[in-house]
């Protein structure tokens, strides 16, 4: 599996660190309640098929990037920066 | 049917034309008491002490491939009791116990073989975490030895001793701990199913819950609808996708684990050795091949394949741990879609549906809790009440923060399991 | 006043020599990483232009003007070899002693990175002023082509020894099959 890091190009998967589905660059409001505090930390789609997840660039730039890509086929369809899909 | 003596070698000389199948091959009947939907090894146990326990034969396991093509026909058969925390503690001593007794409980040959497990350490600080490991483990009433450096020699004399990064200061030796041929497990437990008049329905994906006023009425399938007041979810690494059918998300995130395996070689690693800190851990099959793995891939996959990088890892750990490995030509490599939750503990209990039960987020260790589980989870459907064993698996630990039971001492949080 | 003696951070396992490639350890007094505030990279652009003679370059880019080297590092940082006046503009830390930089260079240079590093170097694709973080072996590096047949390597100081290994290992392995 290759990631195309959006500074980097296209790198190895182990020069990534892996975080888990892409919930994480939209935080709930620190008084959104516990459902949604819960909803964020545990609770997944955990999708068959496509997803966005959110990953490291570790042992490259460095960078947070989100991750378009296929868990059944481990296509990757292309990445943003977390800081631009977050704002 | 039995497998005597006298009925192998009188197969052996008609071509072995006569053996039957295990189990009837029934069409679904439109209603059911319960209904079990996946037959990897946790549904058919389930469905086994459902029938042997509670009395429910009128159930059905429903399964979308068959028999033995999940998780329960791809793990590396690792059977133990070697857990710390309470609620994992008393739950995998009594899988144990169970698994003791399953061959003559199931009248099959599911070659369990106790034949000890080491887990290495490399450390003295590591020595102090598993000395306190093996006093709770014989608290719990298992078994557990603490070996020195010397003690491990004369078990596994063929490791490197003096690898600079990790040399071996000992391990804890688990006698009881070993391994079973993993797909006689569900072939046991179905054939004990069958026996008892519960149906087994292959080829059949449940694709819809019924749910009616928040009571479940019954599931559709690729083979129709099929009605029943019970159901119980048991889809390991599918466990998302079906629970999303009743409207639920789980804590739940499904990763792929690789398993890999060597030609045939004569008998050269006599126990189940796990060096924990590079991520390896490895037995012999009976049929010779070295049976090994390692860690997570560690990205969302349901493609039960893995990439490159981690049989890398693997087989440069397995180098670092015994150099003699280098030898041994690989044969196969596959990977199972783990269940996995955020403190690496599994799920039994009821849902906010009613008559909706789950028993789910094995992670990469749900082989030797197929009886426990099997066990406890037709106890949680019988009655409605959790199994003393099992009283720990709830769902809703995650949301409250009690109970959590994080084994690695990580973290609750799914990246880190 | 007691007078210091300036070490290398490779100490004595640098220059080194084998087949038709060198390595020589790359000695600079200073070092700073400038991490531009959000929205700021314009001003800290133009404030290194005015200061160094040098605005910021790409991501995978190094810029250089007399002495003075503007080198992209990660995502939004760079490093700057003079010390440089960003108050209000970038986070500016002095890495000084904590980066060690060697330069790996030599008709063959290119096959002994090809060894240890997952990218295509070719000068085709990877030229004079391309810099690039990625792994070497399993060290983090910071590559950067600086000739025809010259690169520089940078590490974190602590692997500058692991570095020197691994290098090694591929030159004499390139220098033995005769074919570097
Ligand atoms: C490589 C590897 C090594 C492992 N090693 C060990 C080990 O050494 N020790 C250990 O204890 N554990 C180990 N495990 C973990 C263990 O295999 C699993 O935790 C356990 O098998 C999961 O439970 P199961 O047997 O019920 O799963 P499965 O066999 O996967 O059963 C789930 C079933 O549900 C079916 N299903 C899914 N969706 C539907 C649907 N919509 N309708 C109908 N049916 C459906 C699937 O087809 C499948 O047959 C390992 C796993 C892997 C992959
Ligand atoms: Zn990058």
């Amino acid at each position: 599996m290759r990631i195309n890091c959006p500074h980097c190009g296209e790198r190895d998967r182990r020069e990534f660190y892996y975080m888990g589905d892409a919930v994480a660059v939209t935080r709930p409001a620190p008084d959104a309640g516990p459902d949604a505090w819960d909803d964020y930390l545990h609770n997944r789609d955990n999708p068959a098929g496509d997803t966005r997840d959110l990953w490291y660039h570790e042992a490259g730039c460095g960078a947070w990037i989100v991750v378009a890509r296929n868990t059944l086929t481990h296509a990757v369809h292309g990445a943003t920066l977390a800081q631009k899909a977050a704002s | 049917m039995g497998y005597s003596g006298f009925q192998i070698i009188k197969e052996g000389l008609f071509g072995q034309k006569g053996w039957k199948p295990l189990w009837r091959d029934p069409a679904p009947k439109a209603r059911y008491d319960a209904i079990i939907i996946g037959g990897g090894g946790h549904g058919l146990a389930t469905a086994y002490y459902l029938a042997r326990e509670h009395g429910l034969t009128n159930i059905a396991v429903l399964e979308k491939g068959h028999i033995g093509g999940g998780n329960i026909g791809r793990n590396t058969t690792i059977v133990r009791a070697n857990y710390f925390l309470p609620g994992n503690q008393e739950f995998y001593s009594h899988s144990l116990k169970l698994w003791e007794g399953m061959e003559q409980d199931l009248n099959y040959n599911v070659m369990h073989s106790q034949r000890g497990l080491i887990n290495l350490f490399h450390s003295d600080g590591q020595r102090d975490a598993f000395v306190r490991r093996g006093n709770a483990m014989i608290n719990q009433g298992d078994d557990a030895i603490l070996l020195d450096r010397e003690g491990v020699r004369s078990h596994l004399p063929y490791l490197d001793f003096d690898n600079g990064r990790f040399p071996i200061y000992g391990g804890l030796y688990h006698p009881r701990g070993g391994t079973a041929r993993h797909d006689a497990v569900a072939w046991g437990y179905a054939r004990g199913a069958d026996q008892r008049g519960v149906d087994l329905i292959q080829n059949c994906e449940v694709t819809g819950i019924d749910i009616e006023n928040g009571v479940v009425t019954g599931v559709q399938t690729t083979r129709g609808a099929i009605r029943a007041r019970k159901v119980g979810i048991v889809t390991a690494g599918r466990s998302g996708q079906v629970a999303a059918m009743a409207g639920m998300r789980l804590p739940i995130e499904s990763h792929v684990l690789q398993a890999f395996v060597t030609e045939g070689l004569k008998p050269v690693i006599d126990h189940v050795v796990s060096f924990g800190m590079g991520h390896f851990y490895i037995s012999q099959s009976d049929k010779g091949g070295l049976v090994f793995g390692g860690d997570l891939d560690f990205y969302a996959s349901y493609a039960a394949r893995g990439n490159l990088p981690m049989a890398e890892h693997v087989m440069e750990a397995a180098m670092t741990l015994m150099p003699m490995i280098g030898k041994a030509r690989v044969l196969r490599s596959w990977g199972g879609i783990m269940d996995m939750t955020p403190d690496g503990s599994p799920i039994i209990d009821t849902t906010p549906t009613k008559g909706l039960f789950i028993d789910c987020g094995w992670c990469y260790g749900g082989f030797k809790a197929v009886p426990a589980s099997g066990f406890a989870f037709a106890h949680l459907m019988a009655t409605g009440q959790p199994h003393a064993t099992a009283a720990k698996f709830r769902l809703d630990r995650f949301r409250t923060g009690v109970g959590l039971m994080d084994e690695e001492g990580t973290g609750s949080q799914h990246n880190l399991h | 006043m007691a007078r210091l003696i300036a070490l290398g951070a490779f100490g004595d396992l640098l220059p080194l020599q084998t087949g038709d490639v060198t390595c020589t350890e790359v000695m600079r007094e200073t070092l700073f990483c400038v991490a531009p505030y959000r929205g700021q990279h314009k001003a800290v652009s133009a404030a290194l232009k005015a200061q160094l003679g040098l605005s910021l370059p790409a991501a995978g880019r190094r810029k250089i003007a007399g002495d003075a080297i503007c080198q992209w590092i990660g995502h939004d940082a760079w490093v700057v070899s003079a010390p440089v006046m960003l108050d209000g503009l970038a986070a500016v830390s002095d890495q000084s002693d904590g980066y060690a930089a060697l330069d790996v260079a030599g008709a063959g240079v290119e096959a002994v990175l090809a060894r240890l590093i997952p990218l295509d170097l070719r000068s085709t694709t990877f030229k004079v002023n391309h810099t690039a973080r990625s792994l070497l072996g399993h060290v983090p590096v910071s590559i950067t082509r600086t000739g025809a047949q010259a690169f520089e390597v940078m590490v974190m100081r602590s692997m500058a020894a692991s570095l020197v290994h691994d290098l090694q290992v591929a030159m004499s392995g390139l220098a033995r099959r005769g074919s570097a």
